[in-house]
């Protein structure tokens, strides 16, 4: 039991930084479809910097640093430009599971996964898989109780009030998905250094858009969104358990995504995104 | 420009955020904060002293989208007075009150500037311009016409110096024989759109015969307009005969294509009707000569047909609109609103055209929000609030207190 709730706690954790990330700029207005990308390119840079420098540490933090910039580039393609956010988002997607996987060959000099490199090991799993559930709590209290948070979610709601307010509906949302997009490479530092110690690629394996689930059933609220990670990670980890009683592993590898899949199609209904939620904003002044 | 102290606005579409509570719209982008977190204690506190100051009455932890539209506006009013400012605009302020509403709201705006703010109002409604300001200046085409003070000055000179002459009379209300059969039936009539409901609503219009609707917007005039334009599905029964013309209340949106020419848009609704074809193609000549029809009725401005339809200002695009509904003398009008938002001279122009349309034995619903519309060109008012019928007065019986009073939830 204790393992099955462990594991749970592991495959829910890089869901659970994505859908993080996804609620922080959906709350300011931004769709963010390139939660896949962002875990790709935190996890690829998180290895390549790594070995590089031999030091893990660098080398998640040099993951998080690409994460929050490919967030920064969807932020400003969003408010600066004013492009279409999904069709952003999947760019950004496209441009960095495409990038991870050139990328392999010309610093490892290999197709489909890396070398194994230094590591955060089982003290830094278990660290990062606290730190998850914190940032849960630390971003709830920051989008309901503080001056920032709630100018956040006045960007979301209606741009062009917290504008007459004095706030700055464009900064806002591009820090929100900067940030946002820093929250999604640590879920891509997770699977990589953490779990693993070596980046493959599609490792992401379409964790962001069980995030971008995550976060609609969980109605763009961190701690919802954060059960709803672990409702998936619930169903990974079944899916391992299960593995033994013969039925075909491809099917039960399918599970979760089909659970996510009818929670969705069962929910998606009732729950209601925030008002500006992906309607690029046109500033007055 | 210059001011002394800050400058207030009051939107005349207002600029909440409708899923946050009363004391986070006040008090936006100005917080107390405590540590690192707002103190709502003292927010609310603050947004309380407030209200009470300006007795304004307001729920600080209300969410705003459960609000009524009148106390909607006194949030917005109390987010503006937060910032003490030396002036405050207002916007088409009263575009959504009640009667009641409206002169409670105006004694809050006269007790203001007696405390020393000054009070810039921006408003069609003329007669709320002789009752409760102190001057009053008319603009025409971007220019400031006319400055008067109000104890001088008349309604009726003011609309002479908004339109720069004499407004030419409305047309004559004929006779019209009584009918038969009514052109429009509606039998316990249930929809719900976006925006409200409407609840078993009967109705009958007569050939010939104007019905207007009075009410606060919000009351069920949406989906009554819609479920009657067919666009949304309604419970109980409606029955139509013959051809019908819509004035939608969006005209932007609901009615042309902005990009299109007067030509093109004036033939959306006709597309398949056999007088616009040759074949398997449109006929342009016909299009053309049929918004060339529309133009000079209307004296649509520029007058030629392949004039883009963004290039016209509000007015003569609704003139369009209006053209486009009456022609060919149909047996239903829908008119939502069909004055909103434009000038004096173009609204009686289309006051005008729909009396003809009546006298011509079109039957026609108005929906408007200005009761002095309704009284000019109704028929016959039906009073609704929250959905339902609240009563029905034949045009001898026009009464506006008892109306007003209906509209606002009384008996």
């Amino acid at each position: 039991m204790i393992d099955f709730v462990w594991l749970t706690l592991i495959k829910a954790t890089p869901v659970i930084y994505a859908a993080l990330g996804g609620v922080l700029s959906e709350r300011s207005g931004v769709i963010n479809i390139g939660l896949e990308g962002m875990i790709a390119i935190g996890a690829f840079t998180g290895v390549c910097v790594s070995y590089a420098t031999g030091n893990a540490q660098a080398g998640a933090a040099a993951g998080v640093l690409a994460g929050a910039l490919l967030g920064a580039l969807l932020g400003i393609a969003a408010t600066r430009f004013r492009v279409e956010q999904i069709v952003a988002g999947t760019g950004i997607n496209l441009i960095a599971l495409g990038g991870a996987a050139y990328g392999l060959v010309v610093v490892f000099g290999q197709p489909g996964a890396s070398k194994q490199v230094a590591a955060l090991g089982t003290g830094g799993e278990t660290a990062m898989v606290v730190a998850a559930l914190v940032l849960a709590v630390l971003l709830h209290l920051f989008l309901f109780r503080t001056r920032g948070g709630l100018h956040v979610r006045a960007c979301g709601e209606n741009p062009r009030a917290a504008e007459v307010a004095g706030i700055d509906p464009l900064r806002v949302r591009l820090w929100a998905t900067a940030t946002g997009g820093a929250f999604a490479a640590l879920g891509g530092v997770f699977l990589a250094m953490a779990e693993l110690d070596l980046y493959s690629d599609g490792m992401s394996a379409g964790r962001g858009f069980i995030a971008l689930a995550a976060v609609i059933f969980g109605r763009w609220n961190p701690l919802g969104a954060t059960g709803a990670a672990l409702f998936f990670g619930a169903f990974s980890a079944l899916q391992y358990t299960l593995q033994r009683s013969g039925i075909p592993s491809e099917l039960m590898q399918a599970l979760p995504y089909v659970a996510a899949l009818v929670a969705l199609a069962g929910f998606a209904g009732r729950a209601r995104a925030p008002a500006a939620d992906g309607i690029p904003y046109v500033p007055v002044r | 420009m210059e001011s002394r102290g800050p400058v207030g606005l009051v939107h005349q579409h207002f600029e909440l955020v409708d899923r946050l509570t009363v004391w986070e719209n006040v008090l936006l982008g100005r917080e107390p904060r405590r540590g690192w977190r707002i103190d709502v204690a003292a927010a609310r506190a603050q947004v309380n002293e407030l209200a009470a100051r300006h007795g304004l009455a307001v729920d600080p932890d209300a969410l705003v989208e459960t609000l009524p539209i009148g106390i909607k506006q006194r949030v917005e009013l109390l987010r503006e007075l937060e910032r003490e400012p030396a002036i405050l605009l207002l916007d088409e302020p009263t575009a959504v009150l009640a009667p009641s509403e409206i002169a409670s709201f105006f004694a809050t705006i006269v007790a203001l500037a007696r405390r020393g703010t000054a009070i810039m109002v921006v408003t069609h409604k003329l007669a709320e311009v002789i009752a409760y300001a102190s001057t009053v200046s008319v603009m025409r085409a971007g220019k400031i016409v006319a400055q008067m003070q109000t104890a001088q000055t008349s309604v009726q000179a003011l609309a002479q110096a908004m339109v720069g002459g004499e407004l030419p009379p409305l047309a004559q209300r004929a006779a019209t024989p009584n009918a038969a059969e009514p052109a429009l039936r509606a039998r316990r009539l249930s929809a719900r759109s976006e925006a409200d409901a409407i609840e078993e609503f009967d109705l009958e219009i007569a050939p010939g015969e104007i019905v207007g609707i009075a009410g606060v917007e919000g009351n069920g005039q949406t989906a009554l307009a819609d479920a009657l334009a067919g666009t949304i599905p309604h419970d109980g029964t409606l029955e139509l005969r013959g051809s019908r013309g819509t004035i939608p209340q969006d005209r932007q949106r609901e009615g042309l294509v902005l990009d299109w020419t007067i030509a093109e848009n004036v033939l959306l609704g006709r597309q398949r009707s056999p007088a616009f074809h040759k074949g398997p193609q449109i006929d342009r000549g016909a299009s053309v000569a049929f918004a060339q029809e529309i133009i000079e009725q209307f004296d649509v401005r520029p007058p030629r047909p392949q004039a883009p339809m963004r290039g016209l200002s509000g007015g003569n695009q609704q003139k369009v609109v209006v053209g486009r509904a009456l022609a060919g003398e149909p047996a239903f009008v829908l008119a939502y609103q069909p004055t909103r938002g434009i000038d004096v001279g173009a609204a009686a122009l289309v006051q005008s055209r729909l009396i003809e349309a009546r006298n011509a034995g079109s039957a026609i619903l108005l929906v408007s929000f200005e009761l002095d519309e309704l009284f000019a060109l109704a028929d016959r008012i039906v009073v609704l609030f929250r959905g339902r019928i609240a009563g029905t007065f034949a045009r001898e019986g026009f009464d506006r207190g008892r109306i007003g009073a209906l509209m606002a939830g009384g008996s």
